[in-house]
């Protein structure tokens, strides 16, 4: 049985028959075993729960019961969305043993299109990072060299769709957390537009910037999932009440005739040397199918890191303030302790990037610096908007590459948060203006290493934005994983 | 320049006890020192971005009761009353 077929490919061989879920969840979780040792994408396998729910799915389809769209599909979550019953841990020694009293909207929606969920997969502690090298698990290795970094935080819902332990994951982009994996692992990984995806059940990290994203092996893929978990929740007064679309309809429309900005900030100095003829390359396909490509020019980019920090650690410095011991946290009594030190004894168990973070966070967020450093960022916020209005205004899409480097090694950054930092170079100007961005797998460096392609378009416009991402997609055969 | 002082002073705040003070110290001050890139940048507008909700998009004011499976994570004592440390 082949693992490595896509998501839809399953769907319709199910349909047909010539596939049975249990045979290909036993497989899969056969595969989990196999590959997991050196991957580590997993944090938690639901092994008996998902062959169960794979055996009830196949005796629906043979009584033929009406079947959720998902047809028994394995999916994998990132450990940072509520799945009630399941333990939801944020790869933090805090919520180690927390299991969320309630599935997130993503999750419901899922299951009650039958999906599958085979199991919770790694991150970067509560989403903090872009490697996956800080959780505190163990870091989750490349699958296409694992002496490298997946790219992260949602290391292991993009390693977990490369390694084909799963068929397509749900991770969450806060300043480019679905797109970095996606692009070190060889997989498409989408973050919406702000206010498309409910983010209930979302263990918070920064509520303004963040959002759940689909990872899968092609454009195809999370055009399906993006069809089952988009549109309007009561429970996230954030979500758009927009009419429902049909992300998979017309997908092949084409790009003829289209325009495509090519983000001047994002293409030139400190680009690796592969990654930027690879994004020529890319150029010069879409410019065959009948697009236009033009560069453009978004100087606010050159601020956005500072901003995007800035801002995303004063939110989590927030958010962090809820793992006091008394509602979420370890297990030991009260009796014995001052207030303070229960509370950071508690804390002790952070991680190095958390801490950071929560200390950034209050120093910018402080009587003497929030105008020098929270309102600022905020105005770049403001500012990168604005020129992204305009530029819209003049092109349809906008273009990069989605890391500005190649995958580089497990320990080589790790020790320097701001060179870390700066890798985010291409992604947080989305999170920052809402705008939705897609990473499209489009070559592989000499070494063998991913190299992915970013697409970008206008608020709400993922319709648009799937079209282009599924015409670049058709242009470059990619190798498969050897199994 | 950030003083050893402040950070101290922030960890505090925050309840955090810095087994390595000095690493995080030098860390958060090249991180900061990189966050004054801000101090340059010309501004034409001073309007920040904000999310507006019509008053209509608001629930409705009236008591939903919790349920109980969403509080079985608190510490509590045989009386099921939360238990928090001493505050002075």
């Amino acid at each position: 049985m082949n693992l490595g077929i896509s998501a839809t490919e399953f769907v319709s061989q199910v349909k047909e028959g010539t596939i049975s879920v249990e045979e290909f969840v036993a497989k899969t979780l056969e595969r989990i075993d196999k590959v997991d040792k050196k991957i580590h994408a997993f944090i938690t396998v639901d092994s008996q729960n998902a062959l169960d729910k794979a055996k009830a799915i196949d005796k629906k389809i043979k009584s033929k019961e009406k079947t959720g769209v998902c047809f028994g599909m394995p999916i994998s979550i990132k450990d940072n969305i509520c799945t009630a019953g399941l333990k939801t841990t944020c790869a933090s020694k805090m919520l180690e043993n927390f299991v969320a009293p309630y599935d997130a909207t993503v999750t419901s929606q899922l299951k009650s299109e039958d999906a599958i969920i085979i199991g919770k997969v790694n991150l970067d502690e509560f989403a903090m990072g872009s490697t996956t090298e800080f959780s505190s698990f163990g870091p989750t290795r490349n699958p296409w060299n694992t002496e490298y970094v997946p790219g992260g935080s949602s290391g292991g819902s993009g390693a977990s769709v490369a390694a084909l332990e799963c068929l397509a994951s749900l991770g969450s982009d806060t300043g480019g957390s679905v797109r970095s994996p996606a692009s070190f692992c060889s997989v498409v990984g989408l973050k919406p537009t702000y206010g498309l995806i409910s983010r209930y059940g979302l263990v918070s990290y920064a509520n303004s910037i963040e959002q759940i994203g689909p990872v899968a092996k092609t454009v195809e893929d999370v055009a399906f999932l993006l069809n089952i978990i988009s549109g309007h929740d009561p429970h996230d007064n954030t979500t758009a009440k927009n009419p429902k679309i049909d992300y998979v309809k017309d997908l092949a429309t084409g790009i003829s005739g289209k325009k495509i900005g090519i983000i001047s900030q994002m293409t030139g100095d400190g680009v690796d040397k592969e990654v930027a003829s690879a994004t020529n390359t890319a150029i010069s396909k879409l410019q065959d199918l009948g697009a236009q490509c033009v560069p453009i020019s978004l100087d606010a980019v050159e601020h956005s890191i500072a901003a995007y920090y800035t801002i995303a650690a004063a939110e989590a410095s927030s958010n962090l303030s809820r793992y006091d011991n008394l509602r979420y946290g370890f297990d030991f009594g009260t009796e014995g302790y001052e207030f303070k030190a229960f509370i950071s004894k508690a804390r002790s168990n952070f991680g190095p990037e958390v801490i950071r973070r929560m200390l950034l966070g209050a120093f910018v967020l402080s009587a003497g610096y929030y105008g020098k450093y929270y309102l600022k960022a905020q105005k770049v916020r403001t500012m990168i908007k604005a020129q992204l209005d305009e530029a819209f205004k003049k092109v349809d899409y906008l273009i990069s590459p989605t890391m500005p480097v190649l995958p580089f090694k497990v320990g080589e950054k790790i020790d320097d948060p701001l060179k870390l930092y700066l890798t985010d170079i291409n992604t947080v100007t989305a999170n920052l203006s809402g705008i939705p961005a897609i990473s499209v797998p489009f070559a592989m460096s000499s070494s063998g290493l991913p190299i992915g392609i970013q697409l970008f378009a206008n608020s709400f416009k993922e319709k648009e934005l799937l079209q282009v991402a599924h015409a670049l997609q058709g242009t470059t055969t990619l190798p498969e994983i050897t199994p | 320049m950030v003083e050893k002082k402040e950070i101290e002073h922030l960890a505090d705040l925050v309840k955090v006890d810095l087994n390595e003070p000095e690493k995080y110290i030098k860390q958060v001050e090249q991180i900061l020192n990189y966050f004054n890139k801000l101090d340059h940048v010309e501004f034409h507008s001073d309007d920040t971005l904000g999310i507006q909700i019509a008053k209509d998009d608001l629930r409705d004011d009236v008591n939903v009761p919790y349920q109980d499976s969403l509080i079985e994570h608190l510490k509590k004592d045989q009386n099921n009353f939360i238990r928090a440390p001493k505050m002075v």
